[in-house]
């Protein structure tokens, strides 16, 4: 396979996971701020999810409908979804040859619909959870398009390196942010409505109350979402997943740079499997993650070197 | 009273369809003749009268979505920013009969033969020069004649592979040919896709109709790309070079990859090493054999072309005057398909084949020889003028339309330089219906069939591009200048 091709393919694929977590993550928040009101603040889903500096952060925090438009459709927020959809399909459209047409026309009408004026007005004047709803209907389609359609070859080993990659650094960063707000402290209670919405958000409500008895402890949620591996987003889950993908890319012509990549994806894989929640909380939660999330970007750089050099 | 005749106009029904459907006098007419729907056409004038008004739009409005759905489109490029485009579909198909198509299909075979020897000799022994049939400065003085070339042998004496070649009809329906485009001729994937868009929206039309299939086009031109490989191996490396997704004809580059099956590159993804072509891969170098190439000469080679160009291979036409990777179409084509070239078709079928032409040239003044300029500059009111070296419409003047201050510009461009221009008498092209605004008019087309050579001989695939210009009164059909394109009908019997 071409190295572009393997990097469009990444990327579309990256870009669509990252679509779906903002997705998601807004419109969780959104139900939140509904409940909550002079409490509630955007900042931790501008935190994860722009690049904004914290002076912007604080101006915009308490509008929710200002942050939709700037999450949702705006064309000068590089994360936003309008763009984020633009280049997933950017790169779909360069490597049409090697994705399914349905696949390709199922990307190009998410594309048309993230586009169309009339979602700008819906998400201002309509309910934003049924604009939002309709969008994650979207991204679903597009995983199930390349479920059912999508030959299991090496393209789609990329693109499911690029979608789990994304969804491990997703899952540690939304956990650095949440708990920086609790200052790292493992031990600090809070309201448990702030873990029943975190928990919402990421899909993993209702696993949690089937596998934690005890209420809402920060300690649990660390470890559904750090270690559960029933947990389709939890960074242990992930990586697996990273690394299941990328053994099916060994061969005999590449050999070196196969080794350099699935040593540094063993060794996170090692460091979290052989990590628990009690030897996070001495190391230092905000360290553990960082190095996690060091780890992953070193991964992403290796397979940019490795596999997709071309230019 | 006003309220009145609104009303009326919007509840007809399709039985009046075709009603007011003028045909302007002195042309030629696809669907009618002295006021007769020709039989080739009835069952598709029968068809469209039972279709219920609304329905016409309805499938008007279905076939823009599936344009847009399935990407068939081309974006421009405004303030950073893409918008797609759907190259302009119109619902009604145009109708060849299966006589017309035997003619076409026999001439079109003739004149590539020929043309292809032309393209040999031009680059060997030069024959025809020195015979006198072509003079020596009009191939010296054309920019797409390369002495790069001069010497090379390429597979099987074949320098066009691909060929799109226009056609249009003047009033008495007599077939001409109007340009031969053998350079990298593009449209055809709208010769696939109406088709696909023409199922679906009319659905068992196309099999009550007795209309021949297209879809076997990119199996026969994947069967002549393999054919081509310098490398004796049964399954050679065969790619398609686009200039990339910028380029108005992305989308036909990606769907004739997709359709055979082969790896759609670019520039970057190629690399020339000892003599070789080969393409950047997740596991390594891997050779590439044939290459069939959608960019222009002058941006292959930076080393030997134009050195700006990015979107080329440097090294690449040493590797191919060395054998060792076929490029399709050949490389210096544009001798050959020179607006001032086009003239000598026709003593060159008499001078390689001893035959006379079937497919008659339009009459063709050269504003570089002396008195026949003289003739055009008397009459440019009832002349096209053309610059030998530039498509799509551009760089043209209408006589019958350009006014006074424009022919005056125009004259004095051609004074500059007159080998640069060619003149044809206004050929009144042929009409067809079209559906616009909900009325069915006629438009003028003209047509475009794809010709595929390769070592077994020459196929056409028994359709092609119908362009149509869809202003009223409009000659020209370039998309460029508000065209559009039909689906093409070839009928069986």
């Amino acid at each position: 396979m071409l190295s572009r091709v393997a990097d469009s393919l990444y990327w579309m694929s990256r870009y669509l996971e990252r679509t779906d977590g903002i997705l998601r993550m807004l419109k969780i928040n959104y139900a939140s701020s509904q409940d909550d009101g002079h409490d509630f603040t955007w900042r931790p889903v501008l935190k994860i999810f722009s690049f904004l500096e914290d002076s912007e952060i604080a101006k915009l925090e308490k509008n929710g409908q200002a942050v939709l438009q700037y999450m949702v459709v705006d064309k000068d927020n590089p994360n936003s979804v309008l763009n984020m959809v633009t280049k997933s399909r950017e790169n779909a459209r360069s490597v049409q040859d090697h994705i399914t047409k349905e696949l390709w026309q199922c990307l190009n009408e998410f594309y048309h619909v993230v586009r169309n004026e009339k979602l700008i007005r819906a998400l201002r004047t309509e309910d934003p959870i049924g604009v939002l709803d309709g969008l994650i209907r979207h991204g679903l389609l597009y995983c199930g398009t390349a479920e059912i359609t999508m030959s299991r070859g090496e393209g789609m080993c990329f693109m499911s390196i690029g979608k789990y990659l994304e969804r491990a650094i997703q899952s540690a960063d939304i956990l650095d942010v949440k708990f920086s707000d609790l200052s790292y402290d493992l031990e600090k209670t809070t309201d448990t409505t702030y873990w029943k919405y975190f928990l919402l958000s990421i899909s993993g409500y209702e696993l949690y109350l089937k596998n934690y008895r005890s209420g809402f402890e920060a300690r649990n949620i660390l470890d559904q979402i750090i270690f559960n591996i029933n947990f389709p987003r939890s960074v242990q889950y992930s990586v697996n997943l990273v690394n299941q993908y990328f053994e099916q890319l060994k061969s005999e012509r590449n050999l070196e740079s196969f080794e350099k990549i699935n040593f540094m994806i063993g060794k996170l894989r090692s460091r979290i499997r052989f990590s628990n929640v009690q030897m996070i909380s001495e190391e230092g939660l905000h360290t553990y993650l960082k190095k996690t999330h060091e780890e992953l970007y070193a991964i992403g750089h290796l397979l940019n070197q490795h596999y997709f050099a071309y230019s | 009273m006003l309220l009145n005749l609104y009303f009326r106009q919007h509840t007809m029904d399709s039985t009046t369809l075709f009603e007011n459907y003028p045909v302007a006098p002195g042309t030629w007419d696809e669907m009618v003749h002295d006021g007769k729907v020709r039989a080739p056409y009835q069952g598709v004038y029968d068809f469209l009268r039972q279709v219920p008004f609304d329905e016409l739009n309805k499938k008007e409005d279905l076939a823009k979505r599936l344009f847009m759905s399935q990407g068939i489109t081309f974006t421009v490029y405004s303030s950073g920013e893409g918008i797609e485009k759907i190259f302009p579909f119109d619902i009604i198909p145009r109708i060849v009969t299966a006589q017309e198509w035997d003619f076409i299909e026999r001439g079109i075979k003739q004149r590539l033969k020929a043309l292809n020897l032309f393209l040999k000799d031009v680059y060997h022994d030069q024959f025809i020069i020195k015979d006198g049939i072509v003079p020596v400065e009009l191939i010296y003085s054309c920019p797409h004649y390369l002495r790069e070339m001069k010497g090379v042998n390429v597979p099987y004496d074949i320098y066009v592979h691909v060929a799109g070649i226009d056609l249009i009809r003047d009033q008495d329906g007599t077939f001409y040919i109007l340009e031969d485009n053998l350079r990298t001729p593009s449209g055809v994937s709208y010769m696939i896709e109406n088709r696909e868009i023409t199922k679906r929206i009319f659905p068992d039309l196309i099999p009550q109709n007795n209309v021949r299939p297209v879809t076997q086009y990119p199996n026969i031109l994947h069967k002549n790309l393999v054919s081509l490989s310098p490398r004796p191996v049964s399954n050679p490396t065969v790619v398609l070079l686009t200039p990339g997704m910028y380029n108005a004809a992305y989308f036909e580059h990606t769907t004739l990859a997709r359709l055979m099956g082969v790896e759609l590159v670019e520039g970057r993804d190629l690399v020339v090493d000892n003599q070789k072509v080969f393409m950047k891969t997740t596991v390594g170098l891997q050779q590439v054999d044939v290459i069939y190439r959608r960019v222009d000469d002058h941006f292959l080679d930076p080393l030997v072309f134009n050195p700006e160009s990015a979107l080329g291979i440097s090294g690449i036409l040493s590797v191919y005057r060395k054998g060792n990777v076929a490029i399709v179409n050949a490389i210096g084509n544009g001798v050959a398909d020179d607006k001032a070239i086009y003239v000598y078709v026709p003593e060159m079928i008499r001078y390689y084949l001893n035959e006379e032409p079937l497919l008659k040239n339009v009459p063709t003044y050269q504003l570089g020889k002396p008195d026949e300029q003289k003739h055009v500059l008397e009459n440019i009111h009832k002349m096209v003028v053309k610059k030998t070296n530039e498509s799509g419409g551009y760089g043209m003047l209408m006589g019958p339309a350009a006014s006074d201050s424009e022919i005056a510009d125009y004259k004095n461009e051609i004074l500059r330089d007159p080998r640069q221009f060619i003149a044809q008498p206004v050929i009144s092209l042929s009409s067809a219906p079209c559906y616009i605004n909900g009325k069915v008019q006629p438009r003028r087309l003209d047509l475009r069939p794809f010709a595929l050579c390769g070592p077994y001989g020459i196929e056409i695939v028994p359709g092609g591009l119908t362009r149509v210009a869809l202003r009223e009164g409009s000659l020209v059909v370039n998309s460029s200048q508000g065209g559009g394109s039909k689906d093409t009908w070839v009928l069986s019997v």
